[in-house]
């Protein structure tokens, strides 16, 4: 470089190799591919632009900013009109949902979500409740499917807008998506799926799925954090809920943030070169965890869809065990997974998703979730599977429920 | 804070946890307070002396890092101690000594210092273990046992062959494969019936609003055996759905709370 500094970017896996770390929580946070920091660089330093500026430096951003539009449309079979990007997915979400409900008023005012949404759809939602509108939350089945039988069912002559993700950030489990886009065409009724947590797991093409709205975030293909993406169809209409200067063709104001969508440009690329390869062997990772957890276990569930599951997602319970200490006791051993225990919430509440699939509460609480990713090694499982086994048996040895859920003989 | 933001000491306990298990035979008192639906439950036992000391004490919990931690600290604390005194130790006394807790796992302490002080007043009250076991004492988190009640179940014939069942027939049973299917305990045939569904679905609940399911000992040990989960001091008050069952709101007794619990299937047999 110009300055001389020659810049040395650790692999993340090697990084969290030397600090021993097992790393099974993907689906929380990724690490930025190295060879998208590569790219984002340039575009911090020399070509800082501003692409509203009508000068040669804002006409290379501009540039810059067009032909990444286009790379991040083409992993999703869209056409690059039909990208906004937007501060992160919870962003991408508050557009599509509200937006798409203030916009559409008139012709209804009735908004069907599914019980198994993320927490920043569902909150969404309920903010349009208290804005007048009507919300009917759509029932899922004992994986966590919504079933498009109920879900019409609920479908009135005022409903303007159904929202459902692609996948289960928590449980894994992949909607039947194109059904419901097949049930809901031809109604005028608008599809908006969440497909933050599907994104690079499961193909994603809206030229085979007539989705309306599609809220993506960049981090979730191992781009930057903070940067998301509404696809909007080319004639569904949404209104701003930031206003400003009036960029991404007035949805979404203030200046785009360059090197970031290069960034997710850049991850795009790599994701659409290497997603087979890399879904196959996040699977095969994932799915020894679970023939060896539920072998190796006793008294170990697999929570969600068994065959409709994210590839890189695992996600168990254990008969009377807290989820917030076994996630405790991992992290002593170097593991870092995630837990729908009330315990380790905000709320102390348990997981919606896991009491919407039917669960008791105290199943619930007994949860633990691994989501692999593109650093994730076959002896993760291996280092997974030194600790928790002794883990569960230490908790139980604690609790005073275990034994009465144990037979012991008569 | 995050809620797992523990003090070194906290963890430490969580860790290397002291006095667990349980004690038996004479001069032994027990303290049960919690749920599992809450998520944690903890048993304390003491062993009083003759001159009202605490000789001995134990634990056993269910729940979270700080839930496991309060409890092992409590026991150091009052081990050795008088019952008045022991009765002092209040719960801002397990947090200070832990050097502090999350804000939101306050009533973690609570926990503890309810069970030393039930194991206490059951102690004094000549309450053996195995009845304090079976009634928990008042929490926080778990206020009084509500009476149980006749209640009659609003909408139940609404629902008549749209996942209500009066009755299963065998051949029927294929027909719930993969449906979460809730049983209401009226004893040994409907417990029967919930063990045969097991073979045809993976999710069967008897309900009971009794401590636990009024069957046969037979049948309970074969319960025990089985694939049945049993919600127990539930009370269905109404079904509710759109066209079809989907949800059944239920009477939590122990914590006199109402909570809908999603199925597809209820069947209370004649």
């Amino acid at each position: 470089m110009s300055d001389g500094i020659t810049l040395t970017l650790q692999d993340p896996g090697e990084a969290l190799r030397s600090a021993g770390v097992v790393y099974a929580d993907y689906q929380s946070a990724k690490p930025v591919d190295p060879r998208v920091v590569r790219a984002m660089l340039p575009y911090l330093t020399e070509k800082f632009g501003n692409a509203a500026s009508l000068h040669g430096v804002g006409d290379v951003a501009t540039e810059a900013l067009e032909e990444a539009r286009g790379r991040v449309a083409a992993l999703f079979g869209a056409e690059p009109r039909e990208i906004v990007f937007t501060g992160g997915a919870t962003e991408a979400s508050n557009l599509a949902i509200v937006g798409y409900a203030l916009r559409n008023r008139r012709k209804g005012d009735h908004v069907i979500i599914s019980e198994a949404e993320h927490i920043s759809v569902l909150n969404i939602a309920k903010y349009l409740e208290k804005q007048g509108f009507k919300v009917t939350r759509a029932p899922i089945d004992l994986h966590g499917r919504v079933s498009p039988k109920k879900l019409r069912a609920r479908i009135t002559d005022e409903t303007i807008l159904v929202s459902l993700q692609w996948a289960s950030s928590e449980i894994g489990t992949v909607q039947p998506i194109a059904e419901i886009a097949e049930l809901l065409d031809g109604t005028g009724i608008a599809l908006h799926s969440d497909a933050v947590a599907a994104e690079g797991l499961v193909p994603i093409d809206t030229g085979e799925v007539p989705v309306s709205l599609l809220s993506l975030s960049s981090n979730d293909i191992y781009g930057p954090r903070g940067l998301g993406a509404l696809y909007v169809r080319q004639g569904v209409q949404v209104a701003p809920v930031l206003l400003g200067g009036g960029q991404e063709r007035g949805l979404r104001s203030g200046s785009e943030d360059l090197a970031s969508i290069v960034g997710f440009a850049a991850a795009a690329d790599l994701m659409a070169a290497e997603m087979p390869a890399e879904v196959e062997r996040v699977r095969a990772i994932r799915d020894k965890l679970v023939e060896r957890v539920l072998a190796e276990i006793p008294d170990s569930h697999l929570n969600g869809h068994p065959e409709h599951r994210l590839p890189n997602n695992a996600h168990f319970r254990f008969d009377a065990v807290e989820g917030e200490a076994m996630v405790l006791s991992l992290r002593d051993e170097g593991i870092a997974a995630s837990t729908g225990s009330a315990c380790s919430s905000k709320t102390l509440e348990p997981s919606h998703t896991l009491i919407s699939c039917g669960l008791l509460h105290e199943e619930a609480h007994g949860s633990l979730e691994f989501t692999f990713g593109r650093w994730s090694r076959a002896e993760d499982v291996d280092r997974i599977m030194e600790a928790l086994p002794d883990v569960i048996h230490r908790l139980r040895a604690l609790s005073p429920l275990y034994k009465t859920s144990t037979p012991t003989g008569s | 804070m995050k809620s797992t933001q523990y003090t070194e000491k906290t963890l430490e306990h969580f860790r290397n946890p002291r006095n667990v298990g349980t004690l038996e035979g004479e001069n032994v008192a027990v303290g049960r307070v919690g749920n599992p639906v809450c998520g944690d439950m903890m048993d304390i036992y003491i062993r009083v002396s003759p001159d009202d000391t605490i000789e001995d004490i134990k634990f056993q919990t269910f729940g979270c890092g700080s839930a496991v931690a309060t409890s092992s600290m409590i026991t150091e604390l009052v081990q050795g101690m008088k019952l008045d005194d022991a009765l002092k130790v209040s719960r801002g006394d397990v947090a200070d000594a832990l050097e502090g807790l999350p804000p939101i796992k306050m009533h973690c302490s609570n926990l503890a210092a309810d069970a030393l002080h039930e194991a206490i007043k059951n102690w004094r009250e000549g309450v053996g273990p195995e009845d304090a076991k079976k009634t928990p004492g008042g929490t926080a988190c778990h206020p009084i046992p509500a009476e149980v009640a006749a209640v009659e179940i609003q909408n139940l014939d609404a629902y008549e062959g749209k996942g209500l069942y009066r009755r299963v027939a065998v051949d029927e049973l294929p027909k719930l494969a993969d449906e979460r299917v809730v049983v209401l305990d009226t004893g040994d045939r409907s417990a029967q019936l919930a063990m045969d569904l097991t073979d045809h679905t993976g999710r069967v609940v008897l309900m009971t609003s009794g401590k636990e399911p009024s069957v046969s000992p037979a049948v309970r040990s074969a319960l025990r055996l089985s694939d049945v989960k049993v919600l127990a001091e539930a009370q269905p008050l109404e079904l509710l759905g759109e066209g079809e069952l989907e949800r059944i709101r239920v009477h939590d007794l122990n914590e006199d709370e109402e909570y809908e619990l999603t199925a597809d299937a209820f069947v209370v047999l004649e």
